[in-house]
């Protein structure tokens, strides 16, 4: 088993979620962060203020798949997420130990 | 002890509860059965460890013979000593442990007489679950020595005992956001729900009330009693939560038809129910409370010929006018969106017993915009809104509200029903977070916010039609009726029109891409719109559920409003009117080269008398209109551009002691420029002497014409106070040179004066500046002021900058 978290641009969420929903990936925790990295951050100037964005708006998602599936799921994942700009944002990929259905204590891929 | 009845006898009462629907009865055989399981456990393994000196009661809804058949069954042990209770500590064990495997889910307590006629700030529960205490077994004389004294204590602690009960229903009503009108609500917990129906019977017993509750506050009881029978008994555990899928159950169970339909029938009941509540608590609240009593006095002092305020209700001093004067109940809803009081229980009996009169006169079309115009700008509309529908006056008037009454639509995040999330958009709007509350202040009618917000999702309610289209076909009928001015609805069903527009550009849009942000610009097309768009926006997605606005979330949105903001105040510069469609020549020669705002800002009225303004200019040179507005006074001159213009009609204003609050200046493509001022005038010169007006007018003419040096005209104006150093605001002043093409953006944000603006623009001018573009605003002491300036024709270099902004600071006396 394979957890994957994407760090992606808020806007891409539906499409993203879609992307996913349409190669059977329902299951998924999504967080509202802010964070920065190459994408440094903006200025803007309101009545005399300047109004420092250091930290972007940024969408996390979290899912843990199959390890069969893992390649399919980042590439359904990447090509919905892609504009091609600075601050598309990243994924990174972990092996998983163990995952339990707290409900039924299900073990392992029928946990998820 | 053979028989072990209660899963057994449960699984009976479940059968057939679900096919008689008859709570009664299973409430009835609940009871009786837990007495008897309780009476044998306790005769058999209780009462042989202390035959004297130990009384079983049953408290809380069991004690009341209300006893659901998934409920906790409450039960005091009644110890005559502390020591008694120690001892007899296993058989309570034993006792305890049969009445759970006979899978009864126990709530006990164990008790001296004395705990329980004490006052427990800590153990509320304690106190109010003996208020319906029972005896069941056990040593008689000892209950009867409690049951002596308890009345007695109730009645010397009815102040703590009232303070504690209510403040644990102010807390549960808190939780739930004060509203009945949830989704999936608990029957149990939510306002109005059965705790409610309880607080209210408690209240009664605590004041020692005789009569009875009323029949419609009976009848609610059944219907919510029934609905929780069946939550219990349709999921086998203590569920008071009727979810979606139990909504549905009941409505094909029962025959009820639709669902959503039906809903509407428990949100009738729980409406009694919440009002009978909130009635008893307000009361019972006021009677105990000296303090209280005190300030209640003291503003029942607002009391007016129509209205009285007794006990921080609003009464009618004379209720039969309303059959005669309509129009009352408005000035009712005026009184209370004014001082924030609730309706008396008589004044809105009154109004609802005419409320067929009042919808009559209502679905005439009359002028009442003014009065619902002042009802929706007060600090407490959101109160009135809320009255005004409870009692049936709000679908008097627009009865397009009607569609949405108690109306549900399911959606994952949505809390509440249509109308209630649309009064919570109201009071969204009045309780703001900095940054937004700023753009409410600077809204010049909140009250056609407040209006866009009562029918932005009245389309919901309108089958087979887009709900949007449906919101603002229903909304442009209501505005006609009620007789609103043409610039208002314009305003309005932009705001409906576009109420999704600016959530969705934060989902689907890259908030960092410049087109993103020129795409909305384009679509808000002026500032005042795009504040107004913002606050809409913050107020319908704030009201889906109290949790949805993260932080996050509200960045976002402040983010975008920056954003736009600052394209929308470049564009001023930029984007000028080039391509006129079509019109007279001297129409199109005379918008020429003005900024587009000018063509959004203006009506077509405004703008041919402009063109007259223009007309007479050519014989003086220079043309000056004067006016009245509604709350303010504006000026208007068109003249040909020359240095120091700006200045010298700011600098006449202020030497007749005139306020500038706004003030725009643009310029064609001929070198003509048109400004205007908006100014108040404080001590009312020009009200009480027309001629002054006319002096104003000439005077600056002259100055206009070179006649008049604006310098000899201040030289006696008096020295403006200015307020202590620690409220000042701070003055800063900003460059932006990448704004625009062809000149630098500079903002002054300072503490406002009288006089302020001609220094500022002196500065400006007497260093060499031409000011392009001036566009000024005021909010309440501080001033917000935008110039577009350049220097021979070209930017502002950094050097000039320096020396500018010194100037600048020097004269907004940072």
């Amino acid at each position: 088993m394979k957890k994957i978290e994407a760090i992606i641009q808020p806007f891409k969420l539906d499409e993203v979620k879609e992307a996913l929903k349409g190669i059977g990936i329902d299951g998924m925790t999504i967080s509202e962060v802010r964070g920065h990295g190459r994408q440094k951050g903006h200025k803007e100037v309101y009545r005399g203020q300047e109004y420092n964005v250091d930290l972007l708006p940024k969408v996390k998602l979290e899912m843990v798949v199959p390890s069969s599936r893992s390649e399919e799921v980042l590439k359904a994942l990447t090509a919905a997420a892609r504009t091609g700009k600075i601050g598309d944002g990243k994924i990174f990929v972990y092996d998983v130990a163990e995952a339990i259905r707290i409900r039924n204590d299900d073990r392992g891929e029928s946990a998820l | 002890m053979e028989n072990r009845p209660s899963s057994d006898g449960l699984a009976s009462i479940r059968r057939d509860f679900l096919a008689s629907g008859d709570a009664a009865t299973a409430l009835a055989e609940r009871n009786a059965q837990v007495d008897r399981l309780v009476l044998e456990a306790a005769t058999t393994l209780l009462l042989p460890a202390a035959p004297t000196g130990l009384a079983v009661l049953a408290v809380g809804g069991y004690g009341r013979r209300q006893l659901f058949p998934y409920s906790d069954v409450d039960l005091l042990l009644l110890f005559e000593s502390e020591d008694l209770a120690v001892a007899s500590k296993d058989a309570i064990a034993v006792f305890l442990r049969y009445l759970w495997d006979s899978s009864m889910r126990v709530s006990h307590s164990v008790r001296t007489p004395a705990e329980c006629t004490e006052v427990h700030d800590r153990n509320i529960e304690l106190n109010i679950s003996l208020l319906d205490q029972r005896y069941l077994t056990g040593d008689r004389a000892l209950y009867a020595g409690l049951a002596e004294k308890l009345p007695r204590f109730i009645h010397g602690n009815r102040g703590p005992l009232v303070r504690n009960l209510a403040q644990l229903a102010r807390a549960r009503h808190a939780k739930y956001a004060g509203t009945f009108y949830h989704l999936e609500p608990n029957v149990k917990e939510t306002p109005g729900g059965l705790r409610d129906h309880q607080l209210v019977c408690w209240l009664d017993q605590l004041h020692g009330a005789q009569e009875g509750p009323s029949e419609e506050l009976e009848a609610a009881f059944r219907f919510l009693g029934r609905l929780r029978c069946y939550l219990h008994c349709q999921s086998g555990r203590d569920n008071n939560a009727l979810s979606f899928e139990a909504q549905d159950g009941i409505a094909e169970l029962w025959r009820e038809g639709d669902a959503a339909q039906w809903m509407r029938q428990y949100y009738r009941h729980a409406r009694v129910v919440y009002r009978a509540a909130i009635r008893a608590l307000d009361a019972s609240e006021a009677q105990f409370s000296s303090l209280f009593a005190q300030f209640r006095d003291w503003r029942s002092r607002v009391s007016n010929a129509d209205f009285a305020v007794h006990r921080e209700r609003v009464h009618f001093r004379a209720p039969q006018r309303l059959d005669v004067e309509p129009e009352l109940a408005l000035s009712l809803f005026e009184f209370v969106a004014r001082h924030g009081f609730r309706l008396s229980l008589e004044a809105e009996q009154r109004i609802e017993s005419r409320i067929a009169a009042l919808r009559a006169y209502f679905a005439e079309p009359r002028p009442l915009w003014p009065a619902l115009n002042q009802i929706l700008s007060l600090p407490h509309a959101p109160l009135a809104v809320r009255a005004m529908h409870e009692t049936g006056v709000l679908a008097a008037i627009f009865p397009e509200m009607e569609r949405i009454e108690c109306l549900v639509i399911r959606d994952f995040y949505h809390r509440y029903t249509v109308d209630e999330h649309t009064l919570v958009t109201m009071q969204n709007l009045w309780k703001l977070p900095n940054g937004y509350r700023d753009l409410l202040a600077e809204v010049k009618q909140p009250s056609v916010v407040m209006f866009a917000l009562l029918f932005h999702d009245v389309g919901k309610g309108v089958p087979g039609e887009g709900p949007v289209d449906a919101s603002v076909r229903l909304a442009q009928g209501a505005m006609v009726r009620v007789q609103m001015p043409w610039p208002d609805r314009e305003t309005a069903l932009f705001l409906i029109r576009k109420h999704l527009e600016l959530s969705q550009v934060m989902q689907s849009r890259d908030l960092f891409d410049p087109q993103t942000i020129r795409d909305v610009a384009h679509q808000m097309e002026t500032v005042e719109r795009l504040k107004a768009l913002t606050l809409v926006t913050y107020a319908d997605i704030s009201a889906v559920n109290p949790e949805v606005m993260t932080p996050w979330r509200a960045e976002q949105l402040w983010q975008l409003y920056l954003a736009v903001y600052n394209e929308l105040t470049r564009e001023l510069e930029t984007e000028r009117i080039e391509a006129i469609p079509a019109g007279p020549p001297e129409r199109i020669a005379f918008l020429e080269g003005f900024p587009t705002r000018y063509l959004r800002t203006h009506t077509e009225q405004e703008i041919d008398e402009h063109m007259a303004l223009e007309e007479k200019s050519r014989i003086k040179k220079a043309a000056v209109d004067i006016r009245k507005l509604e709350s303010a006074w504006q000026l208007t001159l068109v003249a040909a551009d020359r240095p120091f213009l700006f200045a010298s009609v700011a600098g006449t204003l202020s030497s007749f002691g005139m306020n500038i609050l706004k003030a725009e200046a643009f310029a064609n493509r001929r070198g003509l420029v048109l400004d205007t001022f908006t100014f108040e005038d404080p001590s009312r010169t020009l009200e009480l002497n027309p001629t002054e007006a006319d002096r104003l007018r000439a005077t600056t003419e002259r100055v206009l014409a070179g006649k008049t040096d604006v310098r000899e005209l201040l030289r006696n104006r008096p020295k403006p106070v200015l307020p202590s150093r620690k409220a000042r605001i701070p003055a800063t002043v900003s460059f932006d040179s990448e704004a625009s093409r062809t000149a630098t953006l500079v903002e002054i944000v300072a503490e406002d004066r009288p006089g302020l603006l001609y220094d500022l623009a002196s500065a400006i001018s007497s260093d060499g500046g031409n000011i392009e573009v001036v566009l000024i605003d005021t909010q309440a002491h501080k001033a917000i002021d935008v110039f577009y300036v350049t220097a021979e024709g070209k930017k502002l270099g950094p050097e000039k900058q320096q020396v500018l902004a010194a100037a600048l600071r020097k004269a907004a006396g940072a």
